[in-house]
């Protein structure tokens, strides 16, 4: 294999950021306006969290009293340094030597420490997470793909331990590493930080949000993708609050594909893109508390962005990853079938192929009268459309597990205790409803037996085991994969059944059910109960 | 602007209409069909051979029963690449499901950027060049640019619209509200209360459409409220009021259809958006008597009176 073109990136690095400063120089037909806008912008952000940002403040509203008496060529001159620094700012960077220490010693490390029993037991050290993290998909294509263009990893995000597992599992796979935006918020921790600036991670801050900067982070994107740096994206923009797979995809960075795919075109050498669908799926989720009391927060429309949660503590960290190695994969890394810029699927040899199996260019997509040519407009919709396909991915490549399951089965007996309750009114019930075991294992079954009668058409996928073992393991299981990590139980266990006691939590995993159809769905109000309904009305209006 | 060659799949009436239309814009029409073409608009040049189209035409205008668009656009897949736009002129939805045909277009050929024409205007004014008022809906401005370069022209007013589900939800629903007025003008029902009922059916229909990914104020455009008020005007124009007619004569749906010797596309659809409309909680009183109208089941003065009370 050709070494990844990320272990050029520091040579290129300086070119790198100076070609994003020209070319968002070069389609800023207003400086003045964008000037004012990222003043106007970071002066009401600063003034009101100024932090260890007092000078940052100071210079912006100098900047915003002078900007009226600026001839136009101080403007351009304003213009190019703060896109310079910014530009610096985002920019990250890859040591070889780190990434080949993190590659090999960490696993160990993370492995042996998580792990103690197993390394005695002589699995050696790396045995831990090789049999905890399970990947799937096309990682053979994957692999052939990454040496023809540039890879896009766009997985679904439910938890700040994603990029670690989605790392491990890309090198275990030997699929080159890819660059990707992280918040700076996470490189405010020293050894998080060093890792990550050194693992070609660039900075993205959130808390920013005029529009020079945006177009310095899509330009820096844009550049990458073009000179064949692998990217990742979380295409659904935050962790998935509800726990649910994302329906609806915020794309964001991921429109600079096409255009990479353009400007390379123009250039006369068009660098494929390939997007590659992942679903990252969990057995317990670190954050699960604080998602869901934010996203039901955010059904009551209070939403607060969150800053400190549980993967900031360490010890939570930790006791997530002992619970999660008790079971054989209960982390699965899923990969799904690659697509272009344009949704359309893509063979192992980077042909683009439609729905019917016929080869396409994808160029073809951005002539117009036989022309090359860019289009805001039209690729954001073409943008769109991929973000279609790329949901259709990720149902079917979601991994049903045993908590999900139990949950769902769970649910179902709190709502048919309160038929008449809205989400909210459910939720309430705490503590209240006691399901005898063999009532609530049966449930459990039968859900089960659903979810594999859609898996057998491809609908979605069963986790390890999960289609072979009994009801009551299930049940067994997921009780046991819960107590212990979650503070509270979520299912109390009481005489011959359980009182299911953290509605909550029972919501948060039964909404990985959702996107399948099996669960309740608090956007649609109501249970979709005929198998795949859900699923197949989605297609039926799917446009 | 120079010319360009706008290519038509379908050689019924409508596609000629949309021929001619290019023609009075100062383009060339190509027309594939395999029918009988004697009697088409002069100058418009027509093929048997789908592959023509795609060489000639960026353009291409989808003008087929919603029954065959399926197989018909498979055959146009084959000759075309993603540099194509596609546009139907089909009133209906997919018969297979309740897909737009622009969703069965993306499906079946490598063309991405589809649209759809709707709205009151009639195959006969567009051949006698009389003044008429098309509505296209698209998500790609532009299809929309191509499509007004293709057919605007002093007598052609193309409204834009960039709600294509909405469009064509509207233009599939409206057909089979027209059965509902047929039905209801036989048995004598009075002009206004047809009115009422249709104002009602229109909003069922609307709810229906945003349902399935549209707007509502496409509902009371050109694809919703123009098309159902320029069919309600002309007095057996469109042949769903024909067939709603007869069924209040006590004929049956099935037989119609053969004896008619059109595809009368609300048979199967109203029985389908029923269905959907239940799956989504969607009251629809109008299309529950339609379908029971279109079924031919229960007696009409039950029917009136379950309509008046609901």
């Amino acid at each position: 294999m050709n070494e990844p073109t990320i272990f050029r990136f520091n040579a290129e690095r300086r070119d790198i950021v100076d070609e994003v400063v020209s070319r968002v120089l070069a389609e800023a037909k207003d400086p003045l306006l964008l000037l004012n806008d990222a003043a106007y912008n970071e002066i009401k952000r600063l003034e009101a969290h100024p932090g260890d940002e007092r000078e940052q403040l100071v210079t912006f509203r100098n900047l915003a009293r002078s900007l009226g008496r600026m001839g136009d060529g101080e403007r351009q001159t304003k213009l190019e340094q703060l896109a310079r620094m910014y530009a610096w700012d985002v920019a990250g960077n890859f040591d070889p030597k780190v990434y080949r220490f993190a590659s090999r010693v960490l696993p160990s490390l993370v492995g042996g420490l998580l792990s103690p029993l197993q390394t005695m037991a002589g699995g050696g050290p790396q045995a831990a997470l090789r049999e905890h993290l399970v990947t799937q998909g096309p990682v053979g294509d994957i692999a052939r793909l990454a040496q023809i263009g540039t890879i896009v990893f766009v997985p679904t995000h439910l938890s700040n331990f994603d990029s670690v597992a989605f790392g491990y599992g890309i090198e275990r796979e030997n699929l080159p590493p890819a660059t990707y935006g992280a918040g700076k918020n996470l490189f405010t921790n020293p050894l998080l930080s060093f890792f990550m600036h050194n693992l070609g991670a660039y900075r993205v801050d959130r808390r920013i949000r005029h529009t020079l900067y945006k177009n310095v982070l899509k330009a820096y994107s844009c550049v990458l993708i073009e000179r064949g740096y692998h990217s990742l994206f979380f295409p659904g923009g935050t962790r998935s609050r509800s726990g649910g797979v994302e329906e609806k995809l915020k794309l964001g960075l991921a429109g600079t594909g096409i255009e990479a795919m353009i400007r390379t075109a123009l250039r006369g050498r068009p660098q494929k893109v390939f997007f590659v669908p992942a679903t990252l799926n969990y057995q317990l989720t670190l954050e699960a508390r604080t998602l869901i009391e934010d996203w039901l927060a955010e059904q009551g429309r209070a939403r607060y962005i969150i800053d400190d949660d549980e993967s900031t503590q360490l010890e939570r960290v930790l006791t997530l990853v002992r619970k999660l190695l008790l079971t054989e994969g209960s982390i699965v890394l899923r990969f799904g079938d690659p697509l272009d810029p344009f949704g359309n699927r893509v063979t192992s040899d980077g042909r683009s192929i439609d729905r019917r199996g016929r080869t396409v260019d994808p160029i073809s997509y951005v002539r117009r009268d036989g022309r090359i040519v860019m289009d805001a407009a039209r690729d954001a919709q073409y943008t769109r459309e991929l973000g279609e396909a790329i949901c259709e991915e990720f149902a079917k490549n979601t991994v049903l597990m045993s908590t999900h399951l139990v949950a769902g089965a769970a649910f179902e007996k709190l709502r048919q205790a309160h038929p008449k309750s809205d989400l909210f009114g459910l939720i309430r019930h705490k503590d209240e409803v006691f399901v005898p075991r063999q009532e609530l294992s049966r449930a459990v079954g039968e859900l089960r037996d659903r979810a594999a009668e859609l898996e057998d058409r491809g609908l979605l996928v069963l986790g390890p085991g999960v289609r072979k073992r009994g009801a009551t393991e299930l049940l067994d299981e997921a009780v046991r994969a819960w107590s212990g990590y979650h503070s509270f139980p979520v299912l109390a266990a009481q005489g011959d059944g359980y009182v299911l006691a953290d509605t909550k939590l029972l919501l948060y995993y039964q909404n990985r059910l959702v996107v399948t159809g099996l669960g309740f769905s608090a956007a649609k109000g109501s249970l979709a109960t005929s198998s795949g309904g859900a699923a197949k009305a989605g297609q039926e209006v799917a446009s | 602007m120079s010319a360009m060659t706008v290519g038509i799949l379908g050689g019924g009436r409508w596609g000629f209409a949309l021929a001619r239309a290019a023609q009075v814009a100062g383009n060339r029409a190509i027309v594939c069909t395999r029918r009988d073409t004697s009697d088409r608009p002069e100058g418009v040049e027509v093929t048997t051979d789908v592959s023509v189209l795609g060489a000639r035409a960026t353009l291409i205008i989808l003008a087929v029963p919603s029954a065959v668009a399926r197989p018909v656009a498979t055959t146009l897949g084959d000759s075309t690449t993603g540099a194509h736009y596609v546009v139907h002129a089909v009133r209906g939805l997919s018969s297979e499901g309740l897909l737009p045909i622009s969703t069965v277009v993306r499906q079946e050929t490598p063309v991405k950027r589809v649209g759809a024409l709707a709205g009151p205007v009639l195959a006969h004014d567009l051949l006698e060049d009389r003044p008429s008022v098309i509505a296209v809906a698209s998500h790609y401005p532009e299809v929309i640019d191509s499509v007004k370069a293709a057919i605007a022209s002093p007598s052609l007013r193309v409204s834009a619209s960039d709600d294509l589900a909405g469009t064509e939800w509207a233009s599939a629903l409206v057909g089979a509200l027209l059965v509902g007025v047929g039905f209801a003008r036989e048995l004598g029902v009075s002009e206004p209360l047809i009115a009422g009922l249709m104002v009602r059916a229109l909003r069922e229909s609307a709810l229906m459409g945003i349902a399935a990914g549209g707007l509502e104020k496409t509902f009371y455009g050109l694809a919703g409220i123009g098309d159902l008020m320029a069919a309600m005007a002309q007095q057996d124009a469109r042949p769903e009021v024909a067939f709603g007619q007869k069924i209040a004569r006590g004929a049956r749906a099935s037989e119609l259809a053969a004896e008619m010797g059109v595809r009368i596309e609300p048979i199967d659809l109203v029985p389908r958006v029923l269905s959907f409309a239940r799956q989504r909680g969607i009251k629809a009183p109008v299309f529950e008597t339609l379908a029971t109208v279109i079924e031919g089941k229960g007696e009409v003065a039950e029917i009136t009176a379950a309509l008046m009370r609901s």
